[in-house]
């Protein structure tokens, strides 16, 4: 099943896509990260002297740990992200090891922005960055599609929310002084 | 165009009407280049260029004058518009329904020139730590301007020179020495006194050897005065002369030994207060008030964060914290962190304790067989010294753990929430729900064994965006703030007109 899918309880799941997203940006790390380890191992020893040998002990343990945590981390992403956008509120729950609830209020929302990396522009997705006056919150990994409708409901609830405050009374409009 | 001959520099503002600021911005802006310029010469001066950057500073001179002479301000009804017409074309306007502040602060060359700068900030997140715009005029006419936007602002004249406001609580100049010496962070004090500690060891092992004193005394005298001593310094000469008051709904600070500061804002301004008391002020039963309010950027790199009340008693501090903001009292009744948090701090403690050990294990067996053979104090003092700082480290991380579960508290109430934190700098932070932005709870692979999960608060702060952190409670209190907060916008409680941004 590709598309997000809606649970009873009203949030929806990323598409797996999201996971081969991840999958590749790890993985150019992890080359970058690899390409340290071997200009370390060749060229290091000289300037690391007796300590050589515990740094490069020290590297192989954290390429050892990356590689388990590359493997296991999309999949875990991927089963707990959820995300809900109701009439008052945007709701996202996600994180690997520390699990975040986050609650954006959209009275609270003054920017709604799509943004799409190379590789996201690749596999046909998007993120969705919420900014309030206080911080930013994201929906990520979301098919293009279905950003463009989360970001346009956004849209239309602070712009709802706005025209619903404007005074119905004609008051002085804004404008040059003396017009 | 601007015609020229319209504009009156010393003039009150009148709405609508054009005018210049104090011409003294044009000796303002070039006196810094001559610094920059004078130690060119010094050390380049030879052949022509002592002529070349001569004439470099007459076209800066130029420049700044063009731009000033081109540069004008215009008070309209609704707005204030600042308009320069250079190669750069600038018209920005500034609508006083927008504004957070409008102050007015001196500084040496201003009190040389009889002018005050008048600064005007819009509640912006992302434009916090700068003023929007930065205008000079004459004294009388700063202070005039500043009267008539505050009343657009505030609704009512501020309080002028003549008219003494009676502040509820008085600052002595020993109360502004004791905060200036005693709100510097007890991590700052221990690492500057540990660098003067340094210094005077290397200084009195120098004398006694016979050898001169090397650049690591130097070094280390001036990490103390700059990490502990110049930040006394500068708060003490910050808040010289300082005074509190409140007229109506409007808060009035003010301050200032060198650089004189006149601020004011609306209390519904206010996003959250913190009360602090460092080590040394706990020590002393003396704590110090902070607020959080957007807009009071002064663009010199100060403290943005506006100050209630200097360290002082508690007794007093918290008379002036009922009479300054009592929109910020209200009857907590705060609760500890629950026993799974105890438990899920204790595990902590003993894995950070665990890393720093296993950090520490290598470095201390190669000191131990570095230094064993030494003879006399050194042979048997250095080679425990680091296994000793390790112990000594795994106890501060366990006695900070066993502080902060008696201290740190959560309490939420109907309007209101409050955050107590800090093991050694102790906070209380209040905070008003109409003014969080987001929240985020969050638990980790140990805290969600235990149940428990920690807060995460984004409020508008006075350098933008800040975050403010719970202690570890259970998931449903903490998740409490955000369903408040929305219920609170569902029953209409929330007034957006009060709160907007």
């Amino acid at each position: 099943m590709l598309s997000p899918a809606t649970g009873t309880d009203g949030y929806r799941r990323l598409n797996r896509k999201c996971m081969l997203s991840m999958y590749i940006d790890y993985a150019v790390w992890y080359v970058v990260l690899l390409a340290a380890y071997f200009a370390v191992r060749t060229y290091a020893e000289g300037f690391l002297g007796p300590y050589y040998d515990a740094v490069e002990y020290g590297f192989v343990l954290v390429l050892v740990i990356t590689l388990v945590y590359i493997a296991m981390a999309p999949p875990v992403f991927y089963a707990r992200y959820r995300y809900r956008i109701t009439e008052d509120r945007v709701d996202v729950r996600c994180g690997i090891l520390f699990i975040r609830h986050t609650l954006v209020p959209i009275e609270r929302v003054h920017q709604v922005e799509i943004t799409r990396g190379p590789i996201n522009n690749l596999l046909g997705l998007a993120d969705v960055t919420i900014t309030t006056a206080g911080g930013e919150a994201s929906i990520r990994y979301l098919e293009v599609d279905e950003a463009e409708t989360v970001a346009d409901r956004l849209n239309d609830l602070v712009g709802r929310m706005l025209r619903e405050r404007m005074p119905k009374t004609g008051s002085p409009r804004p404008g040059p002084a003396g017009e | 165009m601007i015609d020229d001959c319209s504009i009156d520099t010393d003039a009150p503002a009148r709405h609508g009407e054009k005018i210049r600021c104090h011409p003294s911005v044009i000796a303002e802006r070039s006196l810094s280049a001559v610094v920059v310029l004078g130690v060119l010469v010094m050390q380049l001066g030879r052949g022509a260029l002592p002529a070349v950057l001569a004439i470099l500073f007459v076209g800066l001179v130029l420049f700044n004058y063009r731009q000033w002479n081109r540069t004008t301000v215009q008070f309209n009804e609704t707005d204030v518009v600042v308009e320069r017409n250079t190669l750069f074309k600038m018209k920005k306007t500034l609508p006083y329904a927008k504004m957070a502040s409008v102050n007015v602060n001196r500084g040496v060359l201003n009190r040389v020139f009889g002018t005050s700068r008048l600064l005007v900030n819009i509640n912006s997140g992302s434009g916090a730590m700068v003023p929007e715009a930065v205008l000079t005029f004459r004294q009388d006419v700063a202070e005039g301007i500043r009267a008539g936007m505050a009343e657009r602002l505030y609704g009512h004249e501020t309080v002028p020179e003549e008219e003494p406001a009676e502040p509820p609580v008085s600052f002595s100049p020993v109360d502004v020495i004791v905060h200036g010496l005693f709100s510097v962070s007890t991590y700052q004090t221990v690492f500057g006194f540990a660098f003067l500690a340094y210094s005077v060891v290397q200084l009195y092992v120098s004398t006694v050897t016979g050898a001169g004193a090397d650049g690591k005394a130097l070094v280390s005298l001036l990490m103390f005065f700059s990490i502990q001593l110049a930040p006394s310094v500068s708060l003490i000469f910050h808040y010289y002369n300082y005074r509190v008051y409140r007229r109506g709904d409007t808060i009035y600070l003010e301050h200032g030994l060198v650089r004189t500061y006149k601020t004011s804002f609306a209390v519904s301004r206010i996003n959250a207060v913190r009360v602090k008391r460092t080590l040394a002020a706990r020590l002393l039963h003396r704590s110090w008030i902070e607020v959080e309010v957007v807009g009071l950027a002064s663009g010199s790199g100060e403290s943005l964060r506006p100050v209630l009340c200097l360290l002082k008693d508690d007794a007093t501090q918290q008379r002036l914290f009922r009479e300054l903001v009592p929109e910020f009292v209200y009857d907590r009744s705060p609760e500890r962190q629950p026993e799974g948090a105890r438990r899920m701090l204790r595990i902590r403690a003993a894995l950070a304790s665990l890393a720093l050990v296993l950090a520490t294990a290598y470095p201390s067996i190669y000191v131990y067989r570095a230094t064993a053979d030494l003879a006399g104090t050194a042979g048997t003092v250095l080679p425990y010294a680091l296994p000793l700082t390790t112990l000594l480290g795994a106890l501060a991380i366990f006695y900070a753990t066993h502080v902060s579960c008696r201290i740190t508290e959560f309490d939420a109430g109907k309007d209101l929430f409050t955050f107590v934190n800090g093991a050694v700098d102790r906070e209380t932070v209040v905070m008003n729900y109409d003014k969080v932005q987001t929240v985020q709870v969050a638990r980790g692979p140990v805290s969600g064994l235990f149940g428990v999960a920690r807060a995460e608060v984004y409020l508008l702060s006075s350098t933008g965006g800040t975050s403010i952190s719970s202690g570890y409670f259970f998931e449903n209190r903490l998740g409490a703030i955000g369903e408040t907060m929305m219920e609170r916008i569902a029953s209409g409680e929330y007034d957006w007109r009060k709160n907007s941004i």
